[in-house]
């Protein structure tokens, strides 16, 4: 009987970063961090989308010496070949339950088998396990994180009856924007008062240019127009805006501009329709692009 | 005696009995006319007169004037027309004898006009207006009394058509009729040619359909014709008249109305406008003559040559819809304003000034507002220039429309270029000036030219390194020191106005080449402004040589370094000033640079005495080599001025012609104005700046010219100016109390809403004014802008009618309550078979493995999962406040009362006097107080289940005035303030639905929920003044009605109608097609009702 379905198979998409990730310090947040590591210290990373808040997990996943294992949430991790220190990204979202995280049965035959889920195998392994965007996921799901962000570091699997103890190199990290969400979706203190929190913000108007003139390959001008179309358009946040204008953005549309498009569409289509579709404001967004750009 | 004398003792004899004043007419004629006449036919006249006097009783009247004008006419005629003439007169006589007499007195003062020939017409005419009866008699009567004088003016063809005007009036009016025939030869006087015929023709036709406006044409009609081109008057007379042939009443409005609108445009597009009026003309003569109205509103915004486009747009529209073509021509369809907007190149500020003002806030950072620069002149701070652009610091002000170009991103492109400019003085802080700071390039010279500074300067004393001020020699007023760093610098200029001027032009080129520095995108677009206004600046050479000099530099910041003229003897000063500038030209430059730089070139302009231009002789074109342009910022320069000076009569110091793109620079206004709201929001008190002070920095400051603003003394214009300053700075306080105040919290609540800090002197209430389009279902588009929405929140009462509402209904309170409790949601649900799920499900597995046992394909959704529910609704109540809610509910069961009474007034009297007094215990109820309880009765229900509401009243009169009541806002929390504000809901006045609904649906919008509901409740159907046709219509206001509950079902928002008119399904079912709605037949359930009815909604 071979009637199970392909997407039973857990496919598993796995790269490990061989190389240095290319991560520009604004302040501090790398000595916190290893001191956080070092302490077994939760991290909160606050700061808006696109701003280097996961290229800084998986810069600091590499730091500590480890090659990287990254997966999709509600996929199984297979470890990497060499006893490296995974990451282990999960993507949260509203519906993401308790077992997305643990793990669950499946059918198999006649049988049932156990897989764990996520977190447990970064608990089991003890890899950096990086919940993005937790406020998103449900108010009973982030609960579940309470017993291994203390000094328990303890994670109860209900339905298998066990206990798992976090191995050594195991650490939480969870990442939320304080921006966009609805105070309905702001997180519980119970669950905040956990972390440590490292603040992000939009690099400064120098910095960024060092980051996209590497990112995307340009020239330092081209860079320090592309920095300041960000500085601009992010005084519009709050007034048409609700989130400024990513670095990552500023990446692509440097990208773009690297690959021959013209600097005013490649900003048109990277940044101004990325950001909004409320014409008023994509007019006006563009109106900086061709002031800035000829 | 004689022969004659025979016949004439005669006919005296048989006049005689008629009457004595006849026979002496008779005798007087007859001895004047007699010799040429012979015997025969001096009887044949006489017998003619006879007869006349014979006809009827009074006749003889007729006959003595026929004696008594003879000897004119007779030599006029002759003998054979005489005879014609006599005949006419006998067959008007059989008619009317008076009819008869006011023809022969008429006669000789109209035939020598109308001619022989056409003395049959002419008599023919008045006796047209004869009908037998004694009005149209005296009409006619008049007719040939007025014959002399309107026959000077008219012709006999003219006159015909007046007369059948004349006539055609007859059927409505006599009075009428008469008065327009008096005034008509005045009238149509000033009209010339063919004009007149064609008038008239129009007033025939008007006489027919329009008649009571018959008086107003012919008075005022040649007056308002002389609008039109002459050539096109007889075209747009054919025009009118096709309407009032079509169309009927309204012709002679609109054909005002077009006169008066072709008056705004050029005499020369009448033709062509004319034309396109007669292509529709066909069709609909209302949508020409729409067409011609609206034409000088679209040719504001559209030039000549492409009115032909918008008008075959309109024209298609036209073949498809009649109702729609015409209101497309009447503007008032959204299809009209796109097309138009499309053809325009003009750019409006309004529509542009959202995007101009989120792009000075991108390059600011600074929160911009945008506005017209009209709106600055109006404030009365100083500025005046009523389309130059601006900034007072805190916004932007730039002209109302830009049409420079023929293309419209072009003319944005002005815009933006203007925008650019003076946001760049905010970026650049150019009104962050520090008299204290350094430089980046240019060493310091304040502070030793202030220590210098000449002690007969007219302004606040210096100030010494103490900050003590010295105390002025013989000044009277005590100086103040000056109020802000800016006055301080321009203290140091004896020539205040020089000074300005020069640190206009530095400060502005600092800013011009930053900007190119730091945005490359617009360079090219800037030097193009900076070309046009180089090619705009007067000539040099005529200008008085200080003047010349400034004009240079003004062409040197503009980059038009090679568009300097000077004499070449003076060469060295003017290489000195433009090198200063240059020097300036560098991206580190600072304002406080600017100042260095203007102190500077001061010194040079001062050396220049303002000459006349023809006292030098060696005026050259120079080129940037020749001028040998060196940076130049020793502290030296200008010191060495070696070259000759001319002599002569200095002329008074007039500053240059502004440069359009920088506009209105005010550096000393805008940082005491920035200075003062600073202070003011630190203090949160009105300023501490005295009007003495303000009134000298008013008199030392070139900036304000109290002449421009005031034709009042200064003492009084700065009163003036300094009420107005206050004013300005607490309304742009009052726009942001958020930022300066902390919220007033209430309970430990933040409290929102207009009642805010303090009830005992409530703050007036400023009406918010929203616009929404309006469905015009005729033309089946919307009427752009049409309704303008008046939000206020409702007066609060006393919080007791909430309270013993709730008494009253205590049992229907509790109930509700516990079914409402019942809706509330568990949190989660547990949802079965899935294909993924938290875990397996037994039930399913269990099937999974049957299935699979007996080789069947199994299903594979074999897990469960709770899912979380969230209740997520927002509901607005739309209440109907018309005044039809005010009556009672009573009324109708009392009316069968009555019939109990069997006509005796005693019994009806004693239970008259018993009803009015429960009345006056109990007052009756009416549809408004059910509506109020039953909106107690679902806040009850709501707070318990926890949706987020709002509850609105609508009422209003008229398309402009549509009121919006809040009594509680989608977002606002329930408070003591809604309680009483229910108190308060009253009747009003009309039911406009529409933009009540679509007011409605923009606050749901606003908010974040899944489920939307809109809840309106009537008591009958939609009805307002102009909402229709006329006041009888109804399909217009429930198409309307209809339209906008599709809006809002469009956008996700589920609408909901209650209605207690018992006759409601009629039109409901139009009105609500697709859409739930209920007639609650029984108003008193109402409360019960619509609890229920809400929770079915949502549950």
């Amino acid at each position: 009987m071979t009637t199970e379905s392909t997407y039973r198979q857990y496919a598993i998409e796995e790269y490990v970063v061989t190389t240095e990730p290319y991560y520009e310090p604004v302040s501090d947040e790398i000595e916190l961090f290893k001191a956080a590591y070092a302490e077994k210290i939760p991290v909160l990373l606050k700061g808006p989308t696109g701003c280097g808040k996961t290229r800084f997990v998986e810069y600091m996943a590499f730091m500590l010496g480890r090659p990287v294992t990254v997966t999709r949430e509600a996929d199984g991790v297979v470890q990497g070949e060499e006893s490296g220190m995974p990451l282990v990204t999960v993507a949260c979202h509203e519906d993401l339950t308790a077992s997305d995280l643990v793990g669950r049965y499946l059918l198999e035959g006649d049988s049932t088998r156990w897989v764990d889920g996520p977190l447990t195998r970064a608990v089991k392994t003890g890899a950096i396990c990086y919940l993005d965007e937790i406020v998103e996921a449900r108010k009973d799901t982030t609960v579940l994180v309470h017993p291994l962000t203390d000094h328990r570091r303890l994670l109860p699997i209900e339905k298998l009856g066990q206990i798992v103890e976090a191995r050594d190199g195991f650490v939480l990290v969870i990442s939320y924007n304080p921006g966009y969400q609805s105070a309905l979706k702001d997180l519980k203190h119970s669950t905040r008062q956990r972390f440590m929190a490292i603040e992000f913000g939009y690099p400064p108007r120098d910095l960024e240019l060092k980051i996209i003139a590497h990112e995307a390959g340009v020239s330092d001008a081209v860079a320090n127009d592309l920095a300041k179309l960000g500085e601009k358009v992010r005084h519009l946040k709050e007034h048409g805006l609700a989130e400024g204008v990513s670095t990552r953005l500023l990446i692509y549309a440097g990208k773009l501009i690297h690959e021959g498009i013209s600097a005013r569409r490649a900003c048109q289509v990277a940044v101004t329709w990325a950001l909004t579709d409320d014409a008023d404001v994509q007019r006006s967004i563009e109106e900086v692009v061709s002031s800035i750009f000829e | 005696m004689t022969e004659r004398t025979r016949i004439y003792s005669s006919y005296e004899k048989q006049l005689t009995p008629f009457s004595t004043s006849l026979v002496a007419e008779f005798r007087r004629t007859a001895d004047a006319v007699g010799e040429l006449m012979t015997d025969d036919e001096l009887r044949q006249w006489a017998d003619e007169g006879l007869e006349l006097a014979k006809q009827s009783w009074r006749s003889w009247e007729a006959a003595g004037e026929y004696y008594r004008v003879t000897p004119q006419i007779l030599p006029l005629l002759g003998n054979d027309g005489f005879q014609r003439w006599a005949k006419h007169g006998r067959e008007l006589a059989e008619l009317s004898s008076a009819l008869a007499a006011s023809f022969f007195r008429a006669s000789p003062g109209t035939l020598p006009a109308v001619g022989p020939a056409r003395m049959g017409d002419w008599m023919g005419l008045g006796r047209l207006l004869y009908k037998g009866t004694w009005r149209s008699a005296s009409l006619a009567v008049q007719f040939f009394d007025g014959s002399p004088h309107l026959f000077d003016k008219l012709t006999i063809d003219e006159a015909r058509v007046l007369v059948r005007f004349v006539d055609a009036l007859c059927d409505r009016s006599y009075d009428l009729a008469s008065h327009c025939l008096t005034i008509a030869p005045q009238a149509l006087d000033p009209l010339e040619g063919d004009d007149r015929a064609a008038f008239l023709i129009f007033a025939e036709a008007l006489a027919s359909t329009g008649w009571a406006d018959a008086r107003s044409y012919l008075e005022k009609g040649p007056a308002l014709l002389a609008h039109v081109q002459g050539v096109q008057r007889g075209r747009f007379l054919e025009l009118a008249r096709e309407l009032a042939r079509r169309e009927g009443r309204q012709a002679f409005s609109f054909f005002a109305e077009a006169a008066r609108a072709l008056a705004q445009v050029d005499h020369e597009t009448h033709g062509l406008l004319l034309s396109l009026a007669e292509d529709l003309v066909e069709r609909s003569p209302l949508a020409a003559m729409e067409f011609l109205k609206t034409a000088s509103t679209a040719l504001d915004r559209i030039p000549v040559d492409t009115i032909a486009d918008w008008h075959s747009v309109g024209s298609d529209l036209l073949d498809q819809s009649v109702d729609g073509g015409e209101a497309y021509f009447r503007m008032e369809s959204s299809r009209g304003e796109q097309v138009l907007e499309a053809l325009s190149s003009r750019v409006e500020l309004s529509r542009v000034a959202d995007i101009l003002r989120m792009y000075g806030k991108a390059l600011t950072g600074f929160d911009v507002a945008v506005h017209s620069s009209e709106a600055l002149a109006e404030k009365g701070i100083g500025w005046v220039e009523g389309d130059a652009p601006s900034t007072e610091g805190s916004a932007i002000f730039l002209p109302p429309h830009v049409e420079e170009f023929t293309e419209k991103e072009q003319n944005f492109g002005v815009y933006k270029v203007y925008c650019t400019h003076q946001a760049g003085h905010l970026e650049f802080g150019t009104f962050e000036f520090l008299f204290e700071r350094e430089g980046t390039i240019f060493p310091n010279l304040r502070f030793d030219a202030e220590k210098q500074r000449p002690a007969i300067a007219p302004t606040a004393p210096p100030i010494d390194s103490d900050g003590h001020v010295d105390a002025p020699g013989e000044a009277t007023i005590p100086l103040h020191e000056p109020l802000t760093d800016m006055e301080r610098f321009f203290d140091l200029f004896p020539d205040r106005k020089l000074a300005s001027d020069l640190f206009a032009i530095v400060e502005d080129a600092r800013i011009d080449v930053l900007i190119g520095q730091e945005y490359g995108g617009i360079r090219r677009p800037y030097g193009e402004r900076q070309g046009r206004e180089l090619d705009r600046r007067p000539v040099v050479d005529q200008l008085p040589l200080r003047q010349a000099f400034v004009e240079n530099l003004v062409r040197a910041s503009l980059g038009g370094l090679d568009r300097i003229v000077w004499p070449e003897q003076l060469l060295g000063l003017m290489a000195d000033a433009v090198g200063v500038l240059e020097t300036l030209r560098q991206p580190q430059a600072t304002v406080e640079d600017s100042a260095e730089a203007t102190l500077r070139m001061y010194r040079i302009a001062n050396e220049i005495p303002n000459v006349a231009p023809e006292l030098m002789d060696d005026w050259m074109q120079m080129e940037e080599d020749n001028l040998n342009v060196s940076p130049m910022t020793a502290e030296s320069m200008g010191q060495d001025a070696s070259a000759e000076m001319p002599q002569g009569e200095p002329m008074p110091y007039e500053s240059p012609q502004p440069v359009d793109f920088r506009g209105e620079f005010k550096p000393e206004t805008v940082q005491m104005l920035m200075k003062l709201r600073q202070q003011r929001n630190e203090q949160g008190q009105a300023s501490p700046i005295s009007p003495e002070q303000l009134r000298q920095m008013l008199e030392k400051s070139v900036e304000i010219t109290l002449a421009d603003m005031a034709e009042a003394d200064l003492t009084q214009s700065s009163e003036l100016f300094l009420a107005n300053l206050i004013k300005e700075l607490s309304q742009q306080q009052d726009q942001k109390p958020g930022q300066q105040k902390p919220m007033p919290l209430k309970d430990g609540q933040p409290v929102t809403g207009l009642s805010t800090e303090d009830d005992e002197h409530a703050l007036p209430v400023e009406p918010k004014y929203f616009f929404y389009d309006e469905w015009d279902f005729r033309a089946g588009d919307y009427r752009p802008r049409w309704c303008r929405i008046v939000e206020y929140p409702v007066a609060e009462g006393t919080e007791e009618y909430y309270d013993q509402t709730l008494v009253k209904y205590a049992s229907l309170v509790g109930q509700t309550r516990r079914q409402f409790e019942l809706l509330r949601p568990e949190m989660y649900r547990k949802i079965k078979r899935l294909l993924d799920g938290e875990e397996l499900d037994f039930d399913a597995v269990t099937d999974y493995a049957v299935e699979r046992r007996a080789r069947v394909t199994p299903n594979d959704k074999i897990y469960w999962r709770r899912n979380k529910i969230e209740r997520d609704v927002s509901v607005a109540f739309l209440l109907d406040m018309s005044a039809s809610t005010d009556e009672e509910i009573a009324k109708h069961e009392r009316r069968y009362q009555q019939d109990d009474f069997d006509d005796d007034p005693r019994r009806y009297f004693s239970w008259w006097m018993a009803r009015r007094a429960q009345e006056l215990l109990m007052p009756p109820k009416r549809i408004i107080d059910v509506e109020k309880e039953s909106i107690v009765l679902l806040i009850k229900a709501l707070e318990t289940i926890g949706d987020a509401y709002g509850i609105y009243g609508f009422s209003g009169y008229g398309r402009d005035n549509v009121e919006f009541y809040v009594v509680k806002d989608l977002e606002e929390g329930f408070s003591d303030h809604v309680k009483r504000r229910i108190d308060k809901i009253a009747p009003v006045r009309s039911t406009r639905m529409g933009p009540a609904i679509r007011h409605a649906t923009t606050k749901l919008q606003a908010h974040d929920s899944k489920v939307r509901i809109l809840f309106l409740v009537s008591d009958g159907r939609p009805q307002d003044h102009g909402y229709g046709r006329d006041r009888t219509e109804k399909e217009y206001a429930i198409h309307d009605t209809h339209q906008a509950l599709m809006e809002a079902k469009r956008m996700g928002i589920v609408p909901f109608c209650l209605t207690v008119d018992r006759y409601g399904h009629d039109y409901l079912k139009q009105m609500c097609q697709d859409i739930g709605y209920e007639v609650v037949p029984d108003i008193e359930s109402l409360p019960s009702r619509i609890t229920t009815l809400y929770r079915q909604l949502t549950a």
